[in-house]
């Protein structure tokens, strides 16, 4: 099947995001969260790596957990670190809380990526994987990132996120047209994205007929944003952005890594302070 | 499953609430036990992160005594076990956590607990370029 175009939505701008995020993020994923978790079954080796190189004893969150996959990591010391997951859909928690091989049940928490609902810096690392791109306005995406960068240690946190990109892979099953659309190479996309319910998963509705299309809303990211937006987020914030060794003033937070993989752009960041 | 080690993360974000708003309070809850894999060098380090005064308080109040009210100097394996059973063995399925400032409840159902706060209802979101000032000004980056 070739890729296939996906359409561009403008929100209004009398429209209200948070509405709009209900409508077209939040029960999209209420309704088709059976289905979706059953495709969402592989770690991205980037995340696992990062998960992996932790040190025992620290407790992280996982923002926009879905069906919690990241949750059991690190596979191979189960138990040496404790992530706790988040997401707006329950449907998707109810899947989360049993993620993973055996009985082991995960913690998750019912709540949005823009709320703050943690004692601030209590947490030693945060993730958030194909999350912060449901957000519907630059501001509220800036916003999702500064959570993230509250919520974990001033003096030793890291963040990782990922979000889709623009630019789709040969594997990919979409793609996004820019050639009419020249801001996009720069400031992303807005689009939405067909999910094609299977019906043998879908829940049972007895009154009325599921509908098979689901279009949710997506902000494809363009090359260097991702990376502008934590760094606007951590300058917000008042902190320094850049190494511990070339700022003058503390505390601050470093990109330590980022970059492009498989049809997604991601960056690492790390909170330090002197 | 909200476990206690959840519960010392966690803390009220209502607006404008940002004194004595941790630890939240349970109430009606209904507590499961469920045994977990013990894992003596998570918890040992872990155990500097601990709030300590409000995992023993939050503790006692679920009806369980085992932790000393100061962490012992020596961490042993006696320790060691009884925290691994308050922190992580202890699942709060039913109930609610009320904020001991604002009194707001963050109902627990099925083991999950609802920590949304809609932005609509909160007028927060009428003009998003707001958002960050208004939110930073609560919480200052420690």
């Amino acid at each position: 099947m070739p890729p296939r175009a996906l359409e561009a939505v403008r929100i209004e701008s009398n429209e209200d995001p948070a509405d709009f995020e209900a409508k077209n993020v939040h029960e999209i994923y209420d309704a088709i969260a059976s289905h979706f978790s059953s495709t969402r079954y592989k770690p991205w080796p980037i995340i696992a790596k990062f998960l992996s190189d932790l040190p025992t004893g620290w407790v992280g969150f996982d923002s926009g957990t879905g069906n919690g996959k990241y949750l059991p990591l690190p596979a191979d010391r189960p138990g040496a670190i404790w992530t706790i997951g988040m997401d707006r859909s329950r449907n998707l928690l109810d899947i989360a809380r049993r993620a993973g091989e055996g009985k082991v049940v995960r913690e998750v928490v019912w709540g949005n990526v823009l709320d703050n609902p943690w004692r601030p810096n209590a947490f030693d690392y945060a993730i958030s994987i194909a999350t912060i791109h449901h957000l519907a306005t630059h501001e509220r995406r800036k916003l999702a990132v500064q959570r993230l960068i509250q919520a974990v240690s001033a003096d030793h946190g890291r963040v990782l996120i990922y979000v889709w990109a623009i630019e789709q892979d040969e594997l990919s099953k979409r793609k996004v047209s820019v050639e009419d659309d020249p801001e996009a190479n720069e400031k992303g996309k807005d689009v939405m994205v067909p999910w094609v319910l299977s019906k043998t998963l879908a829940k049972p509705s007895p009154e009325t007929s599921q509908p098979e299309v689901y279009n949710r809303y997506y902000h494809m990211f363009a090359k260097g944003e991702l990376a502008a937006l934590a760094s606007d987020a951590a300058k917000d914030l008042g902190l320094s952005v850049g190494s511990r060794e070339s700022c003058s003033s503390t505390p601050g937070v470093e990109i330590v890594q980022e970059g492009w993989e498989r049809s997604n752009y991601y960056v690492e960041l790390r909170r330090w302070s002197k | 499953m909200v476990r206690l080690i959840t519960h010392n993360l966690l803390g009220c974000h209502v607006k404008n609430c940002n004194a004595n708003n941790f630890p939240l309070e349970f109430k009606n809850a209904r507590v499961e036990l469920v045994e977990a894999e013990f894992n003596p060098d998570f918890l040992r380090n872990f155990l500097p992160k601990i709030e300590w005064k409000a995992l023993v308080d939050t503790a006692r109040q679920l009806g369980d005594t085992s932790l000393p009210v100061e962490q012992p100097e020596m961490v042993d394996d006696d320790f060691l076990k009884a925290l691994h059973h308050v922190l992580l063995e202890v699942h709060v399925e039913e109930g609610a956590m009320v904020c001991p400032n604002c009194k707001h409840e963050y109902p627990i159902s099925n083991g999950i607990p609802n920590m949304v706060r809609s932005y609509s209802f909160e007028g927060y979101n009428t003009d998003p370029l707001t958002i960050p000032t208004k939110l930073l000004a609560e919480h200052e980056i420690a």
